[in-house]
């Protein structure tokens, strides 16, 4: 090995330790036995997972959130997906705006669309409601939906829905029996990481904070503005458990590459 | 009869566009405006007062600064940190490329507040980081106050932000020729200047969209900021700030339309490389 490359992975090596280890200490501390949240930890236990189940709000902004993400992300696919069917297979210029344009919340400062959703919701009479919430997390899952399943689709020549239609079969036909099995790894993959997406969100849902609409993170900031004890590493962990069982599912759906590379 | 649907294309076109850009419309744009539009109104109708104010005020103007500094700087060091990465992930990872990857996006998977929580546990006074200097290493006297310094709420941000220039950076590197570097190599340049003058230059653009990316994220990070503190005023600190506690709903939407001309201009430089790229 020349130097040089040892330099290289020396220095990934470190790159990797500075990613990992904040992570790391959170999952090693969800397990203390101690009552505050330090490292290393004296012993091991599960009290502060059952802690969760103990504090009302937790279990109430936990259940909140998973059906928010659960409509969010419903509500993406049915407005996403015949979108991205169509952008996939349009070339002209105004098709690349528009994808562009379906694209672009995910550009924009978080703070400002929760900021000013809450203010248009509000006049439109929605309020500080599931509702609202549910239509602001829409806005941002729903590009990610459209970005998975375009990617997909691109991927898929044209000749086996042609086929299908030469050989009798009606469009309808042609999506249920041929369309749709193909897409089906870019809408799971796209409804995961939309699911996750709305599941983590804090700047926007912070707008929409009430004792009906508060979310996970919500009250997990709330929280750790009063207490530092390890509960609030408990439920990372669990959710960090989600997560990865989630990455490892998409992956095995549609190639972990393809979802991160920026399009 | 059969229900054939013979739907002309224009008619297609719109009935599977319709729903999601009319749901963006009065959804996403709308508020926008909307937004953007209280802070053109005062009390005499349409005024522009709130931007002359805000502009010649010396203390927003560096909160802009502080906001476009803060964001350069974590770029910089991010990309810095991003180019090694994906040339070890592209060229020297071989088999472990994949559980590089898993390491690179399992990060990004995990919450902010979780994130934050290891940070301060990590650098609490009495922290892992502190006892390893002081007591193991013995490198330091007393321990260091680390938490609220503006040094500490950057490295929370690079590590937020670098595995996204990691990952743009790795797939234009992916599509370096390598012939081009053993052209170079065989007539006689050495590595060092094979990868400045042949290899660096290729990927500029996949370090400019990845830059672009980072710094349009950042921009409008502020729950990063909040919890761990440094001591800076940026925009959408600003933003939390009014709303939370101050609650001048007009200043907040003056500040927010600037941030968004910021990031709008991001996504416009941002949509220019990649035509470059040819995505």
């Amino acid at each position: 090995m020349r130097l040089s490359d040892i330099a290289l992975w020396v220095f990934t090596i470190a790159f990797f330790v500075f990613m990992i280890l904040p992570i790391a200490v959170v999952v090693v501390i969800s397990f203390t036995e101690a009552g505050y949240a330090a490292f290393p930890i004296p012993g091991w236990s599960l009290k502060w997972f059952a802690r969760i189940f103990e504090y009302e709000p937790f279990i109430d902004s936990l259940i909140t959130s998973l059906w928010l993400g659960v409509v969010a992300t419903v509500a993406s696919c049915l407005l996403g997906i015949p979108a991205a069917l169509y952008l996939s297979r349009a070339r002209s210029g105004w098709a690349t705006a528009i994808t562009t344009f379906l694209l672009s919340p995910l550009s924009m400062p978080m703070i400002v669309i929760g900021f000013a959703s809450l203010f248009f919701l509000s006049a439109l009479g929605f309020g500080v409601s599931f509702l609202s919430l549910a239509i602001v997390h829409t806005v941002i899952c729903l590009p990610y939906v459209i970005r998975t399943v375009s990617a997909v689709y691109r991927a898929v020549p044209p000749a086996y829905e042609e086929a299908a239609m030469i050989l009798g079969a009606s469009r309808l036909t042609t999506f249920r029996e041929v369309t749709l099995p193909l897409i089906r790894p870019g809408i799971a993959a796209g409804s995961l990481f939309s699911f996750l997406t709305s599941f983590d969100n804090l700047p926007v849902s912070y707008f929409f904070g009430s004792a009906q609409t508060n979310t996970l993170p919500v009250v997990m900031l709330a929280y750790m503005e009063h207490q530092f004890d390890p509960s609030i590493a408990a439920l990372s962990t669990l959710q960090l458990l989600l997560a990865v069982v989630a990455l490892v599912v998409a992956d095995r759906l549609y190639g972990i590459e393809k979802m991160t590379v920026a399009t | 009869m059969t229900p054939t649907v013979n739907l002309s294309p224009g008619a297609r076109r719109a009935l599977l566009l319709a729903p999601a850009l009319i749901f963006l419309a009065v959804f996403f744009v709308m508020p926008l405006v909307d937004n953007s539009a209280r802070s053109f109104i005062g009390e005499g109708g349409f005024t522009l007062s709130r931007y002359t104010d805000f502009l010649t005020d010396s203390f927003y103007l560096g909160v802009i600064a502080e906001t476009v500094i803060l964001s350069a700087a974590v770029t910089l060091i991010s990309v810095l940190i991003a180019y090694p990465v994906a040339y070890v992930l592209v060229r020297k990872a071989g088999r472990f490329s994949g559980l590089m990857i898993f390491f690179l996006i399992a990060p990004l998977l995990t919450s902010i507040i979780m994130r934050t929580f290891g940070w301060q546990v990590l650098f609490a006074r009495r922290g892992l980081v502190n006892q390893w200097l002081v007591t193991d290493l013995g490198l330091l006297d007393a321990p260091l106050r680390w938490l609220n310094t503006p040094g500490l709420a950057i490295a929370a941000l690079v590590h937020v932000l670098v595995p996204f220039a990691v990952l743009s950076i790795a797939s234009v590197l992916q599509g370096v020729d390598r012939r081009l570097e053993e052209g170079a190599l065989m007539l006689g340049a050495s590595r060092i200047r094979t990868f400045f003058e042949v290899t660096l230059p290729l990927t500029v653009d996949g370090i400019g969209t990845g830059a672009i990316l980072v710094f349009m994220i950042a921009n409008g990070s502020f729950v990063t900021l909040v919890l761990l503190g440094g001591g800076f005023q940026t925009l959408p600190l600003l933003i939390y700030q009014q709303f939370n506690t101050t609650r001048d709903f007009a200043l907040a939407s003056t500040m927010s339309t600037i941030l968004l001309v910021i990031a709008l201009a991001c996504l416009w430089l941002q949509l220019r490389l990649l035509r470059r790229q040819g995505v």
